[in-house]
């Protein structure tokens, strides 16, 4: 599996390498000292004799943890005979790109917002729909405006659903739905301004409403599971018609 | 005698209960489709596609089916990965990426039709000879494998795990290793196997169960390729493909040997735990340029070099279910994710395996594989528009399925939470050139390893020795010690002195 890499690409690699040696060493070190609280050479709880050191617990984590440590070390070593820490503190030296940077960070909000404050508070159809929405309008010709302000709209809507409705018994209520719902509205109709003639963008509201909402009827209706957020603003409404109105319809 | 005709009608049994169901052709049809269509989008992966099926079918339908949808989208998907790389030069799954050395040229000097019905042809065969070896070996393994204990288990989890570091690092070997032993650590977090001693779980009660498979996967494969994939591309020139495509019989008898080979090798190659496709594409493509008389031609439009490839990949898939079933250690990524759907249906992969399953498995491969060959002869029109389609438009919507696929596994909220810290890890360890298949196979084999390597020492009352004190677990431990020593670079520059005073 050798792929051909430039000399350039390679010193980049061993700067990068050297701060990965360094967590992973800090990594290790920290979860050898965590594996010390697994009785290793068999204590004794409440008069009762627990494992030999064989059998314990602990004893494949430690081995795990102390080889990684260990090839931590021989990636370190690695990495400083390659050229690697003289590199390490200079932007270029460790390929730095901040094109780049900033695509990984939008991409990165937008997610995060995504699963950590949307999917568990807000309507899955209208989170999933702003999640499209925005990450197509916002990658899709590489603008970093694009990109800033589609993670904007993500980070506020999940912003408010966080700080709103934070403890899970809040999870229930609709007012964030509402707020995303009329972000992902406005989105949309940006979208559709910036589309001018252009077909990837103009079938963005189209996937956005059809594909999260093919996907959660199937989900929840076909195959019968959960889905997340059930009681949502939309998909509670769906749910209803298909048992009191759909339903019925086949089955008398 | 018996045996062999026992397991003989024992397989017609199966593949005449597959056919008879038209529930399988349901499933089969839409699972070989959405697999070509993975595979032939650059950007998304087999490995891909059987995570997020597994998330999807994994443990909603009867495990018969959900096989159906998993092994049709596996071979569709190692398939499919095959017309990007002959029309547009880019490697669909990495599979394919021998395929567009030879593949490309081709479609350049207008016989891209001629090289997409010869690439359906060889995958087909290859698929088929991959499932032969797996109807074969599967039991052959099986005898023997009932004399494997815990020893034995141990030290195959613990090769499978370095096996897969040392091939699949694309930088150096130690990254690898590395990676693998990620995975055993994630696989740690929980109640221990033998105690239910709590490991690692700060508290949290979510993670006395330790990290579910399923999010695991689709972190490790989604959403690193989501997030490197959401960037603008130019689609480059496809190249024109005219007339209609056919398999070239009169080709197909000539390069019979080659196919042939390459489909033995790609058996092999998938056998061997944890590496994948694309080690068994490369490896058939160089023996093809070595041995060949044309060899002078690969990379220039050759179709040997073609069919090396192509033969290969496809025959992997049965040669990665054989320790997959035999042992319950994937022989490639994708497998990996099976595994993860066998395990969220309660099934042990092994020794203990119902054989109806391998049976069933075996009559599936055939009849995807004919599935696959029909389609790609019949609708390639189609995927060829599909590949037309920007990556910045599909990568959204995988990334719901994946949401939607990793909550209803069933560890809710707290799954996307794991789905969401592990992507992010991936991605980072993909920057730094980090294989990401040997964390998964060390999440897999994690629990495995744990369990067999204590548990030989309790039996033992804690003597080593236990691990040479059988012919098996000898040889195990003297392979596991000979690929860490070949890494090692002393030891390697003395082989080396020693192969040149040899030659």
């Amino acid at each position: 599996m050798q792929t051909k890499t430039t000399p350039e690409e390679l010193a980049v690699l061993r700067a990068r390498d050297f701060w990965g040696a360094l967590v992973l060493m800090a990594v290790s070190a920290f979860f050898l000292w965590r594996t010390f609280d697994i009785p290793l050479w068999g204590g004794n709880r409440a008069g009762v004799a627990s494992a030999s050191w064989y059998n314990s617990a602990a004893i494949v984590p430690l081995s795990i943890f102390t080889c990684l440590l260990i090839l931590s070390v021989v990636l370190l070593v690695i990495a400083i005979k390659a050229g690697g820490a003289k590199r390490s503190l200079s932007g270029i030296g460790i390929g730095w790109n901040s094109a780049e940077t900033l695509r990984f960070t939008t991409i990165g909000i937008i997610l995060f917002f995504y699963v950590a404050g949307l999917v568990p508070r807000v309507d899955f159809v209208a989170c999933s729909g702003l999640l499209i929405t925005a990450l197509i309008f916002g990658f899709y010709k590489g603008h970093a405006q694009r990109m800033l302000l589609a993670a904007f709209v993500v980070a506020l809507a999940g912003t408010y659903a966080m700080i709103a409705h934070l403890p899970q018994a809040e999870w229930g209520a609709h007012d964030d739905d509402g707020v995303t719902l009329v972000l992902w509205a406005a989105l949309t109709v940006f979208v559709m301004i910036n589309a001018k003639g252009d077909r990837v963008l103009r079938i963005v509201p189209v996937l956005a409403v059809a594909a999260p909402l093919i996907l959660v009827c199937a989900m929840a209706f076909g195959f019968r599971q959960n889905v997340p957020n059930r009681g949502g603003i939309i998909f509670s409404q769906i749910e209803y018609h298909y048992y009191v109105t759909l339903r019925p319809l086949w089955r008398s | 005698m018996d045996f062999v005709l026992t397991q003989l009608s024992g397989f017609g049994g199966a593949f005449y209960a597959l056919v008879a169901d038209p529930l399988t052709y349901a499933y089969l049809i839409t699972s070989v489709f959405l697999g070509i269509t993975f595979g032939a989008l650059p950007g998304l992966t087999a490995t891909l596609a059987v995570t997020i099926l597994t998330g999807f079918f994994g443990n909603k339908i009867p495990l018969d089916y959900s096989l159906i949808a998993l092994l049709g989208a596996y071979v569709g998907a190692i398939y499919g990965g095959s017309y990007p790389s002959i029309l547009l030069n880019i490697p669909g799954t990495a599979a394919s990426a021998a395929t567009a050395m030879d593949g490309y040229p081709l479609a350049k000097e207008g016989r891209g039709g001629e090289a997409l019905g010869l690439t359906t042809t060889a995958s087909f065969i290859g698929t088929l000879i991959g499932t032969i070896a797996l109807l074969v070996f599967v039991w052959v393994l099986l005898l023997l494998s009932k004399n494997i204990a815990s020893p034995e288990k141990a030290l195959l989890a613990l090769f499978g795990i370095l096996l897969s570091g040392t091939l699949m690092s694309e930088d150096l070997v130690v990254k690898g290793w590395i990676a693998g032993l990620i995975g055993l650590a994630m696989a740690m977090v929980g109640l221990d196997p033998l105690l239910s001693e709590p490991r690692y779980t700060f508290g949290w009660s979510y993670m006395l169960s330790g990290f579910q498979v399923v999010p695991v996967l689709m972190g490790a494969f989604a959403v690193p390729q989501i997030i490197e994939g959401m960037r603008h591309m130019e689609i480059g020139k496809m190249a024109q493909v005219k007339g209609r495509i056919l398999p070239n019989f009169k080709s197909v008898k000539r390069y019979l040997p080659t196919i042939t080979r390459s489909g033995v090798i790609g058996t092999g190659v998938g056998a061997l735990p944890g590496v994948g496709e694309d080690v068994a594409g490369w490896v058939s493509y160089g023996v093809g340029k070595t041995v060949s008389k044309e060899g002078d031609q690969f990379g220039k439009g050759s179709l040997e070099g073609l069919l090396s490839s192509e033969t290969a990949n496809n025959a992997c898939i049965g040669g990665a279910l054989i320790p997959l079933l035999v042992l319950g250690i994937p022989g490639s990524p994708p497998a990996a994710a099976l595994m993860g759907a066998f395990k969220i249906n309660n099934i042990i992969p092994g020794p203990t395996i119902d054989p109806e399953i391998i049976l069933r498995v075996v009559a599936i491969m055939l009849l995807a594989s004919f599935t696959m060959f029909i389609m790609g002869l019949f609708t390639a029109r189609v995927f060829m528009k599909i590949l037309r389609i920007p990556q910045v438009v599909f990568l959204p919507i995988v990334m719901v399925l994946t949401t939607i696929g990793s909550f209803s596994v069933g560890g809710g909220i707290n799954d996307l939470y794991l789905m969401l810290g592990v992507g992010f890890v991936a991605y980072f360890m993909n920057l730094l050139k980090f294989p990401i298949a040997p964390l998964v196979i060390g999440v897999i084999l994690g629990g495995l390893f744990d369990e067999t390597f204590r548990r030989s020492l309790l039996i033992s009352g804690g003597d080593i020795f236990v691990f040479v004190s059988r012919p098996v677990a000898s040889v195990l431990l003297l392979l596991n010690i000979a690929l860490i020593m070949s890494q090692i670079p002393f030891i390697k520059r003395a082989f080396g002195r020693l192969r040149g005073k040899v030659i």
